[in-house]
């Protein structure tokens, strides 16, 4: 093997049980695209564009964990802390509109970091820790914004959930980010030490610390949904993040991520996410009941699941 | 560094050669059972050392604590002219001391180079250097003569060459210690060979090794010392020169046996069960003729098919056979069901994961093999379910346990008896078990003993599989050594010593690498 093509040749494979996911995205794309040609059009896009967001960075928050060999009960809540605090604190104008995303991206930070140094210390698994901290930010969202209420700035809302497809910038932005962090090697650690941290501790790796990061990164990337939500609807709502949970496990298993940690990609997660949205938006659009959104999301989930299994066997 | 070894002439360098790690009167136990006990060892830059001992000797929990995996009890450990009373792994790692553990500390997923440097890939402004990466790990194959492709996930790969991806890791960390457990237990012929030129070839660069073998002709063939150990105490630490493989067979076994084991005394009569040519994943044409009230020993090293005989008797493992016959009718054994109703129990050597449910009572443990016959029309009946209870724990002899206590506060000893006392309201007429006194203690060693020759005397027939070579010598009419899933050879009592079983399990060994 070339020493020069290293690189190349160790992610070909890695993105090599991402293909499947990421084809059948297209395929459902191609499928909204038949029924709905509107979608070609920038406005459609955008629209596509909005629905997937929130989903795409729970996703991603929730393969982070994933990938430590944990999983993330308190995405929904989380989400609706970001949505009521952004609607609190972002205020009009240039500057207090940045300062107020800055501080929102790091109590997204904080909330993540605390539960990472949580399971760290206490050594807890991290599915009771998330279960005990999804009703303590439950609780804080509902302290914050009682009812649903308070605003984002109208540039804000027109900027992330106008008519032009921001949306997509952003999450190649965080592909480029996340990107850079796994050629860390701290980032490198986070997303491979899940399923043996035995191993990795014995082999220098510095497990704990990597652990809080991570945990740090997942909770900006959920509170990034949360922000976005507020942006999209223009208030706060300390409920509205409720179905994130489950969906974001949902999208994270169906690209690939693990449950046992370790494997699985961030393109994966990503594909599994527009997916699930592709699939609901054009179910959506042909008017059929959200009622069968749910068995089709459950069908597909099975599916998804199995497919690689048989072609192993 | 020092004076003496700059004026040391080239000869007598590595004699007066400064240990790179010595301990000194070690001691640990777990849970009140002594493990080692005053263990003293020291290891030399540029020579190899040999670890031996038999199953449970001591050996792993001697690496441990000499690379900060596990604390000792008492004792000293002296690296890099620093003395601690414990180490850390990440201590240990800075004194530049590797392992390589048994059980591999490979990401399966991760690619071979990225698992060689994990921990320490090199990088350049923060992020990973690839292409650094792919040169060292070239080099470092190269030098090892290893021929590995370097973006194939390790999952991918034999396990022998995983084992090699291990050893490189470990080399790539530069170690001045290097310990290897067991390296050569899952390589074949060619691998051990370049593994051995390997080994040379550290040992010429100055580096100490720490080999960890089953394999007494490796031993003789590479090391310069050897550290014998014996139910947690030394009993040799010398240069190898001179030595032979019956003495250090000799030093690994031939402790007295005491009074810890029942007089002797065979109650077998006419065959029970026959099988010819079973096979199954680990086992290989085995023949095994067990008769009425005989305790058969299964002994050999562990993980050589002992466990996958007993689970393929007791039909939870895939197997097939020529012929399998119980009291000279062919029977097919499905599962462990089956297995149950043709009167075959068996008691796991996991007592903590399948042998018992440990949060539960014990009167629960007891019951559960035989809720069926307990019940009538399909419901309970608590004076039945007492009865049984208070008689089997009688009749184990379970000190200060009631029926209601959970079984996690009984000792381990205790809880086997539990885990064996289960089946007996069954009335098995064929008893597996699996490595019955494992980190258990005397006295309960003791007890089980006695357990078994009075249900052998009352016409049970017993597989004993067991790690612990004195109990096969003195408990059995007859031992079977497995080695590579094939029966080596069958001892009858009287041929059955300590020395013979070692042998015929090493010996095994020796002859199939030959081949």
């Amino acid at each position: 093997m070339k020493t020069s093509s290293l690189y190349g040749a160790i992610f070909w494979r890695r993105n090599s049980g991402a293909w499947g996911i990421m084809a059948a995205a297209l395929l459902m794309l191609v499928l909204y695209a038949c029924l709905f040609p509107d979608l070609l059009h920038l406005s459609g896009l955008a629209r596509l564009s909005q629905t997937w967001f929130p989903l795409a960075a729970v996703a991603m928050a929730q393969a982070v964990i994933m990938l430590t060999g944990g999983v993330d009960l308190s995405t929904g809540p989380v989400v609706s802390v970001g949505c009521v605090l952004s609607a609190s604190v972002i205020d009009d104008g240039a500057l207090p509109t940045i300062g107020g995303i800055l501080l929102v991206l790091a109590v997204g930070a904080a909330i993540g970091g605390l539960t990472g140094l949580v399971v760290s210390l206490l050594r807890l698994p991290p599915i009771i820790v998330t279960l005990a901290t999804s009703f303590i930010w439950t609780g804080a969202a509902l302290l914050i914004m009682p009812d649903p209420g308070g605003s984002v700035p109208d540039g804000l809302s027109n900027a992330l959930a106008g008519d032009f497809p921001t949306p997509i910038f952003v999450i190649a932005g965080l592909v480029v980010l996340w990107k850079l962090w796994t050629l860390t090697p701290q980032g490198f650690a986070s997303a491979t030490f899940g399923d043996n941290p035995v191993g990795a501790f014995r082999s220098g790796v510095k497990v704990e610390t990597v652990r809080i990061l991570a945990y740090a990164i997942s909770g900006v990337l959920t509170i990034l949904a949360g922000l976005f939500l507020a942006a999209q609807t223009g208030s706060g709502d300390p409920t509205i993040g409720a179905p994130y949970t489950l969906n974001s496990i949902t999208a994270a298993v169906l690209g690939g991520v693990a449950f046992t940690g370790g494997v699985g990609t961030m393109r994966g997660a990503l594909a599994g996410s527009l997916l699930l949205t592709a699939i609901i938006s054009v179910m959506f659009l042909l008017g059929i009941s959200a009622f069968y959104q749910y068995v089709v999301q459950g069908v597909v989930i099975l599916v998804a699941m199995t497919l690689p299994l048989l072609r192993r066997n | 560094m020092t004076r003496e070894e700059a004026e040391a002439p080239a000869a007598a360098a590595r004699e007066m050669a400064r240990p790179v790690l010595s301990a000194v009167g070690v001691y640990r136990s777990f849970s009140g059972n002594p493990v080692l006990q005053d263990v003293s060892i020291a290891i030399h830059e540029g020579s190899i050392h040999a670890l031996l001992g038999e199953n449970g000797a001591g050996k792993s929990t001697l690496i441990n604590i000499l690379s900060g995996g596990l604390k000792p009890d008492a004792g000293e450990i002296t690296v890099g002219g620093e003395s601690h009373a414990s180490l850390t792994p990440l201590l240990a790692q800075r004194f530049g001391i590797a392992v390589v553990h048994q059980e591999l500390s490979l990401a399966p997923h991760l690619s071979v180079a990225e698992n060689i440097a994990f921990g320490r890939l090199p990088r350049r402004r923060g992020l990973i250097d690839y292409p650094r990466l792919a040169t060292e790990v070239h080099a470092l194959f190269a030098d090892l003569e290893l021929d590995l492709p370097l973006a194939t996930p390790v999952e991918t790969l034999p396990l022998g060459t995983r084992q090699l991806v291990e050893i490189a890791k470990a080399i790539y960390r530069k170690p001045k210690l290097l310990i290897l457990d067991e390296p050569t237990s899952s390589l074949a012929a060619v691998e051990v060979a370049r593994l051995k030129r390997v080994m040379l070839r550290l040992r010429a660069q100055g580096i100490a090794l720490l080999f960890i073998s089953h394999r007494l002709e490796e031993v003789l063939e590479l090391c310069d010392y050897v550290t014998v150990l014996k139910d947690g105490r030394r009993t040799a630490s010398r240069p190898l020169a001179g030595a032979d493989a019956a003495e250090l067979v000799r030093l690994m076994v031939g402790r007295d046996p005491g009074d810890l084991f029942p007089p002797f005394e065979s109650r077998a009569a006419g065959p029970l069960l026959v099988v010819e040519g079973l096979h199954s994943r680990r086992l290989k044409d085995v023949d095994l003729t067990l008769r009425r009230g005989e305790i058969l020993g299964v002994g050999g090293l562990v993980g050589h098919g002992q466990e996958n005989l007993l689970l393929s008797l007791v039909g939870a493992e895939a197997h097939r056979s020529d012929r399998m016959e119980l009291d000279g009718r062919p029977v097919r054994i499905s599962g462990v069901a089956a297995a149950a109703r043709l009167g075959i129990a068996y008691v796991p050597s996991d007592r903590k994961i399948e042998g018992l449910h440990l949060p539960q009572s014990l009167h629960f443990n007891l019951i559960l093999p035989t809720i069926r016959h307990l019940s009538r029309h399909g419901l309970r009946v608590p004076a039945r379910e007492r009865a049984t209870v208070t008689d089997l724990l009688k009749r184990f002899a379970v000190r200060g346990g009631r029926a209601e206590d959970r079984v996690v506060q009984l000792s381990g000893g205790n809880q086997q008896k539990i885990a064996i006392g289960k089946w007996m309201p069954l009335e098995p007429r064929i008893l597996l078990l699996n490595d019955p006194t494992r980190g258990v203690d005397v006295e309960t060693k003791r007890e089980i003993y006695l357990m078994l020759r009075r249900l052998a005397a009352a016409g049970t027939s017993t597989i004993l599989v067991s790690s612990d070579t004195p109990e096969l010598v003195e408990l059995c009419d007859r031992v079977m050594v497995l080695a590579e899933g094939r029966v080596r050879v069958v001892l009858d009592h009287a041929a059955a010593s300590e020395e013979a079983i070692v042998a015929a399990a090493i010996g095994a060994d020796t002859r199939e690498r030959a081949a």
